[in-house]
Order: C-alpha cells, then structure tokens, then sequence
C-alpha cells in the first residue's frame, strides 16, 4: 500500500501533500445503486465492490493505472515448482479498525468462511452466495473449490493448498472479492454481518460510519491506516439509478464523483466548465454479439462467419463511444497478453452474402436480435440489426428487464443477443475461461472439448508464454469457429467535478481505492 | 356508524388476503428467480439450485401435493412456499430481503416515512395549487383565465413526472441553484430518526437549521410528483364548483345578499369538496406509484426505489412486504376518504 500511496504523491507532487488532512472534507460518491451487501466475499457486484474496496483490503493489489500487481496485505508470495502451493508473507503490525491483528489466523478465518460451506461463519443458509469465490476457485470445499486447506506456518505465514495447478492465484486474490474481515467483528454480527445495521471491518484507509437504508453508506477516514489516514476525512456513497438524474445532480454539486456515466452523454459533460473526465488506460472489458448454436440456423459455422463479417465494428465504435473505446481484434482486451495471429473479421458484407448463400440463405432469413435496455446497448443492437439487414438478416430487435434476460440467455433461448464483459482479475483467463471454458456450451451452444481442455491446461501451465501460447491456440479456434463477435473494449472513466484530484483507475474498471483522492475546498 | 366502521375495516382482510395471494402468484409467473439474479452471469446451473434450496424455493409455490400424496399427511399438504410466508405472517414477520439480508420491517420502517412525507407533501402542494386554481377558473369561467388554466392543467397531467424532474433539478438546481436535486438533507447532516418523517424529527430533536434543510430538500421532489395530482384536482374542483354554482341553494344565497365570498366560500365551495376529496384520495395512492420514478431521480430512500429495485433483482420478500403494505395503506386511505365525506356533507350518512 505504500507503494500506491507514493507513486501517487510522486504523480501529484506538491498538490498531495497540500490537500492532505483537510479536516471535515468530504467527497460525495454517486453510483448505480448501493450495496447490497458490504461483506467483501459476498459482494457481487461493482457498487458493492466500490466501497467494500474502501474497507478491507486484499492480500495483493492492482498496481495503479495499470494491469500489474503490487503487495498488499501481503509483501510477498511464492508458489512450489506446480503451483498447486501458495505461500503468502504478510505484513506484520497491522491492525483491523477494531484493534483485533491482522496475522496468519486472520487470513485463515475468511478464506475457510468463504471456502467451506459448513464452516459456521459461512451463513450460506441464511443466503449468503460468495459468487466471487465460487466463480473465481471453481466452487465449495469438497465441490469443485480448488483450495484444499489453509495452513497457518506461522503468526506471519499462511499457505493455500490447492486440489489443482492454477498459476495466478496473486492475480485472483487482488479482484475485488477478497478484502479480509476482521474475524472478531464476523463472530459478533454473526449473518448480519456486512447489512446495513452492522456494516464491516477491515484494515482499509477508511472505517464503516454508518448506512442509512436507500439513502448512503457514509465511510470516515481510518486515523490509524498505516501509510497515514487519507486526505478526505469522510466518504459518502449513494446510489442514482437513473444515469440522467445521476449526470443532472453532479451538474447541480450534489455529486463529486459519477460512476456509470454512459459514453453517449459525454458531449454534455465536456461542455460543462464545472465536470472533468478522468480516464484509466486499456479498459479490461470486451462487448460481444453472441451466436447461439441451439438455435437455426446459428447452428451452421458459415451463418456465423456471414455475420461477423457482415458488421462493421470499426464504425460503431467510432459512432457511438464517442473516442472511449477500441474495436475488439478478440476476445481479450490489447493491454493483455495471449492474443493469437488470426486478428478480427474484416467488414464485407460481400464475403457475408456469399456464405450465407453457401449455406443454403442466398434471401437471408429471420431471426431475433436481444439486448438490455441499457447505455449504449440499444443504439449498438439497432447498429448491428441493420448491418445485418444489408446482408439479408431480418433480426428482430427485443428486450427484457435483466434477471429475466439472465434466465433467457443461459437457457440458450435468444439466436443472437449483445452482452459485455468486465474482467473479475487482471489476467486473461478471466475472458478466455469464462466465454471458452466449461461455460461455452451454455453460453454459446458451442461444444467443443478440445477448446475446453485447452482452457483447463492454460490455468496450469506456470509460464506465461506456454499459457499465452495456448490461448492463442483457443483464441484461433474461437476465431474460426465464431461462437460470438467481440466488438469491443471501453476505457474506463469517471466524471468528476473540478477541484478532485487524485483518482487514479485501475484497468478492471473497479471503483478506486480512495487513498490519494480529495477535494480542493 | 360504528356497525358501518367495522364492516369497513373487517373487508380490509379479504382483500389483504387476496393482495398476498395475487403477488405470490404474480413473482412466480414472472420469468427468472432470485438465485439467477443473484448469481448474476457467472452463475451455473448447479450454483442456482443450490442457492435456490438455501432460500426455500425448492418447496411447491402454494401446495404441496405431491407430498401430502406420499405421506398421506394432510399437514403436508401446507408445506409451501406461500403457507410458510403466511404463517410468518402472521407473527408480524415479513422475512428478510434475499439482496441485503436485512429485514424487510425494519427497511419499512425507514422507508415507508420517507415515502410518506414526499407524498403528504405532494398532496398538499397538489391540493392547493389544485384547489385555488381551480375555484378561479370556475369563477372565471370561459375568460382567458380559465384557458390558462386548462393549460397548465392539461400539462400537468400530460407531462411525464419523469420528464418533470429532469426539468426542475436542471432548472432549480443545475442553473439557478435554488433546490438540492437530491436526498432528504444534506449529506454531511446526520439525523436519529423519531418517527421517521424528517420534517417533524428535526422539530423534535430541536434541530431547526436541519428543519429548514428538510424542508428545502422536498421542495423539487414533492413539486414533480404533485404536478399531476395537481392538474387533477384543479379540474375536478372547476367543474365541481360550476355544478354547484348553479344549484337553487346558491342561488338563494345570492339572491338574499349574502355577499359574494362568503356565497363562494361557505355554500359553494364547501358542497363542492366531495368530488374533490374522492380525487384527493385517489391521487393519493397514484402518488405512490408516482413516487417509483420521483424516489429514483431524487435518491429519495423510500418504498417505491424499494420495490422498484427489489423487482429487478426478483427480490420476492421485499416486493411481497412492500406491495402489500402499500395496498395496506391504500385501503385505509380510501376507507379515511369515506368517512370523511359525513364531515362535510352533512346529506350524507352511514
């Protein structure tokens, strides 16, 4: 941590240290939604994660501004010879918010919380999911996790035995899922740990305050962080659903900070003298046009071809990201490694025409276009609808409200559907497992063995190169086979009015720490 | 009267009873659940049911037939999603929401006030505006007064409330500066609440700069949900009046030189009122509806974001609490609208 908190006085010089411990400053947080949850391992998503990241902290870090990874709570870490052993050393003297240390035992309690459903702080009966941990180690003790044990070497040490190889464990500990809690704060709210009536507790530059139902969630400056307390003494998250309302009350002041601003609306943001963009480099998130197999004629490989061919890409995202964003080669956004050769389908409709002529539809056919009702989504889906009508596709566009677009999806019932992707950890199987692993049949309707073992033996292999060099052999065969159309990665950015400094992003797209981060009064 | 009074009240367990039924069914008809949501797409089919188990929705929605067929016990037969809900219920507890995990009373509490006082204050800047406006278009029926105010009316109803909002916080805050466009008090203010309604908390806790903040805080959201209620009332309380403008009583006021306000005031506008107030009450429980959008835009915390939110996320105990007690309160609403009219009307008697 002290390593951000430097590189981030070297990156504002004098204006750091000047604005820091301006008594009583406060920034004012506006996200999508608030929490549901402040219980780190619980908390699923994105506004959670925004101010679980306040909080607690994780064993690694996302170096600012960029992919690599700096010691957090741990100052270093190593694996044995097959990686199925990780070891972490921890950094000795730190205390949670409630005094309780911070030491090997201390990571023990939350990862055997978060791995073993019969651990009795683990509370899945009282509806706790821990969807980080399950997606990210593959399940439960005993149901597909793949850490076994946790050892406690001693008060400083503590390794993770897996079942199984996987190379990046850093990389998976530094998402946003494995702040640790304190454990005596756990054993005391027992399931109401992390609801609004009990908050959470961690090490964190800042310490829960309060959350007022429906209203924010209010952090204070933690006096005892050990790098120095941050310069803002109090944090104030709140949630605004309604992206205009959210743009209107940082206008009116209301709002420091917005998350969630939709590229569409940043004519109205730069035109006004009181906002500023912040932007982070290299956003590390992938929008797609999936093709589902289940469903004719997506069946035929050519009809796929025919339509990632037939759209332009180049040219939505010059039309509609207003210069945010980059057309996807494939999968994988560029500032990761493992790309293959075999590039992106170029635009020709001519070549689209043919192949679906090929395959039996030289008058096109009919066939249903899904998408969210969100951001950009609308716009892209009526884009790719006409390019598709130009070559004889008659997509129907249709939406539904998001839990029942879920359901649809995974069941396989929507042809053609637009979704995006955000990297849970900086590392490529986080694209390349999710959308190319075990998941690709019920994603994709796209079956194919060999593709899925590649993707297991990529997680194992310790080298990046021997990793990158399989996926390029998966990213190949995704590019032949086109299960889905990756159309593109947006950078990340926030809105934030004049006068905040210090809000570095990190390429997940993950809400930033608030270590360095202030207001000039 | 009394006879009356209690009939009224023992019809409100029907139609509760009805209410529960309707949105149990409805949650489950909706395509999606809440382990898929929950889980989000990083879900498995395995992850689902499993978590779909942990939270009772692996039991039959209303009956368990099948296992009251193999048990043979009738008992077996209630041992439903629907039957366990109710019996809960009945003790007072509406479950804990599947998101958060906090109990669903205890977000009511919080958020029912906040609703509530957004609405009171809707209705009554709704009511007078609707009132005062529209006993001067009676009385200036057909002149251009009258136009105007069929304009303002017709906008009234027609604009979208959501639209409305976004004008009034670009407006009044963005340009002017005038109104906050969000919260009920400052963000930096904190307030133990007594009953809720901040007006009346800051009074109690003695806090009078926080008062005016609270009040200052209503201004846009109450404004943007009252307009339509407003409009309504405005036209009702016109053509109310002109109809009894026209009535032999008034006439005979008039024409005994009683003089002309108190004609309007005391025998007109108070006979006029019963319609009025049948819209009022009316209003009152669109307010509610109204206050989904308005609650949304203004990061208002109260029941309509709730349960907007909570349908999203098919978060079935929050929309079960939250509609039912909203039908709750609509139903006593209209029941108050009733017996109000004795107060005025002395034709009428129960």
């Amino acid at each position: 941590m002290k390593r951000v908190l430097l590189s981030l006085l070297v990156a504002f010089g004098l204006l750091g240290s000047a604005l820091a411990q301006q008594p009583g400053s406060t920034l004012v947080v506006g996200m999508a939604i608030l929490p549901n949850t402040i219980d780190s391992g619980d908390a699923n998503d994105s506004n959670a994660i925004a101010v679980t990241r306040q909080i607690v902290e994780r064993l690694v870090e996302l170096a600012p501004g960029n992919e690599g990874l700096v010691p957090g709570l741990a100052t270093s870490w190593e694996a044995n010879a097959d990686s199925t052993e990780w070891t972490f050393h921890l950094r000795e003297g730190v205390k949670f918010h409630d005094g309780t240390p911070f030491d090997a035992q201390a990571v023990k309690f939350s990862l055997d919380r978060w791995n073993d459903p019969a651990n009795p702080y683990h509370f899945g009966a009282e509806g706790k999911a821990y969807v980080g941990w399950r997606n990210l180690f593959g399940g439960f003790l005993g149901d597909g996790s793949a850490v076994s044990e946790v050892v406690v070497d001693d008060e400083y040490t503590v390794t993770l035995k897996l079942t199984r190889s996987i190379s990046f464990v850093p990389s998976l500990l530094a998402g946003g899922y494995f702040g640790f809690d304190s454990p005596t704060a756990v054993m005391a709210a027992g399931a109401n740990y992390g609801t609004p009536s009990v908050g959470s507790v961690g090490t964190g530059p800042y310490r829960f305050e309060r959350w007022e139902e429906g209203s924010r969630v209010v952090l204070k400056a933690n006096p005892e962080y050990r790098d120095g307390p941050p310069p803002t003494e109090t944090v104030v998250f709140v949630g605004v659903s309604d992206p205009t309302a959210r743009l209107a009350q940082l206008k009116a002041g209301a709002l420091d900070i917005a998350a969630a601003i939709s590229p569409s609306d940043l004519d109205s943001v730069l035109s006004d003298p009181n906002l500023e963009l912040v932007r982070g480099e290299g956003g590390l998130n992938t929008s797609y046009l999936a093709m589902h197999q289940n469903q004719k004629p997506m069946d035929d490989v050519r009809v796929r071809q025919a339509v990632a061919y037939a759209i332009d890409r180049v040219a939505i995202v010059d039309a509609f990201y207003a210069g945010q964003a980059v057309a996807a080669e494939d999968i994988i956004p560029d500032s990761l490694w493992g790309h293959a050769d075999a590039g992106a389908y170029p635009y020709d409709p001519a070549k689209a025409s043919e192949l679906l002529a090929e395959a039996g539809y030289p008058n096109g056919f009919d066939t249903e276009l899904w998408y969210r009702n969100s951001g950009l989504e609308p716009v892209i889906a009526e884009a790719i609808a006409s390019y598709l009508a130009d070559v004889g596709i008659r997509a129907a566009l249709k939406t539904e409200d998001w839990a029942a677009f879920l359901a649809d999806y995974m069941a396989g019932n929507f042809p053609l559907y637009t979704l995006g992707w955000n990297a849970d950890f900086a590392d490529p199987d986080t694209f390349i497992y999710t959308f190319y692993g075990p998941q690709a049949v019920r994603r994709f309707g796209w079956n194919a063995p060999e593709v899925v073992t590649l993707t297991q033996e990529a997680r194992q292999v310790p080298g990046q190169a021997e990793r990158a060099a399989l996926y390029a052999q998966v990213v190949t065969a995704a590019h032949d086979a086109m299960p889905m159309l990756p159309l593109a990665h947006q950078s990340q950015f926030f809105v934030v009015r004049k006068g905040v400094t210090g809000l570095v992003l990190n390429p997940l797209g993950a809400f930033p720490v608030l270590t360095g981060t202030s207001k000039a009064q | 009267m009394t006879t009356y009074l209690i009939r009224r009240v023992l019809g409100i367990i029907p139609v509760l009873l009805g209410v529960t039924f309707m949105v149990f069914a409805i949650n489950r008809i909706v395509p999606s659940n809440p382990a898929v949501a929950i889980l989000g797409d990083k879900g498995t089919v395995e992850s689902q049911r499993q978590l779909a188990e942990e939270l009772g929705l692996n039991k039959p929605v209303f009956f368990d037939v099948e296992g009251y067929r193999s048990s043979g016990r009738f008992g077996r037969l209630f041992d439903s999603q629907y039957f366990t809900y109710m019996g809960e219920l009945l003790t007072g507890n509406l479950g804990k929401s599947f998101m958060t995990r906090a109990p669903v009373t205890d977000s009511l509490k919080v958020r029912f006030p906040a609703t509530m006082e957004l609405a009171i204050f809707s209705i009554i800047i709704g009511s007078v505006l609707g009132i005062v406006l529209g006993v001067v278009a009676a009385l200036r029926r057909g002149t251009w007064v009258d136009t105007g105010m069929l304009f303002i009316a017709v906008s009234g109803v027609s604009f979208p409330v959501f639209w409305t909002a976004i004008v009034l916080i670009y407006l009044f805050s963005v340009q002017l500066g005038w109104f906050p466009p969000a919260g009920r008090l400052n963000v930096t203010s904190t307030l133990q609440p007594v009953t809720g309604l901040f007006v009346i908390d800051t009074l109690l806790r003695g806090q009078y700069k926080m008062f005016l903040d609270s009040l200052h805080h209503l201004v846009l959201p109450a404004f943007a949900l009252g307009t339509h209620a407003m409009a309504l009332i405005m036209r009702m309380t016109r053509s109310s009046m002109l109809d009894v403008l026209r009535r032999d009583y008034v006439r005979t006021a008039s024409s005994k030189g009683v003089p002309p306000l108190v004609v309007v005031m005391k025998h007109a506008f108070r006979n006029a009122l019963v319609p009025v107030i049948t819209v009022m009450g009316l209003s009152f429980g669109s307010l509610l509806s109204g206050a989904i959008l308005v609650e949304a835009i203004f990061n208002w915390p109260g029941v309509g974001s709730w349960i907007f939110n909570a349908i999203t996320q098919r978060d079935y105990p929050v929309i079960q609490g939250g509609v039912l007690f909203v039908a709750a309160v609509f139903i006593v609403l209209n029941m108050l609208v009733d017996l109000s009219y004795v107060l005025i009307d002395p034709r009428i008697r129960y």
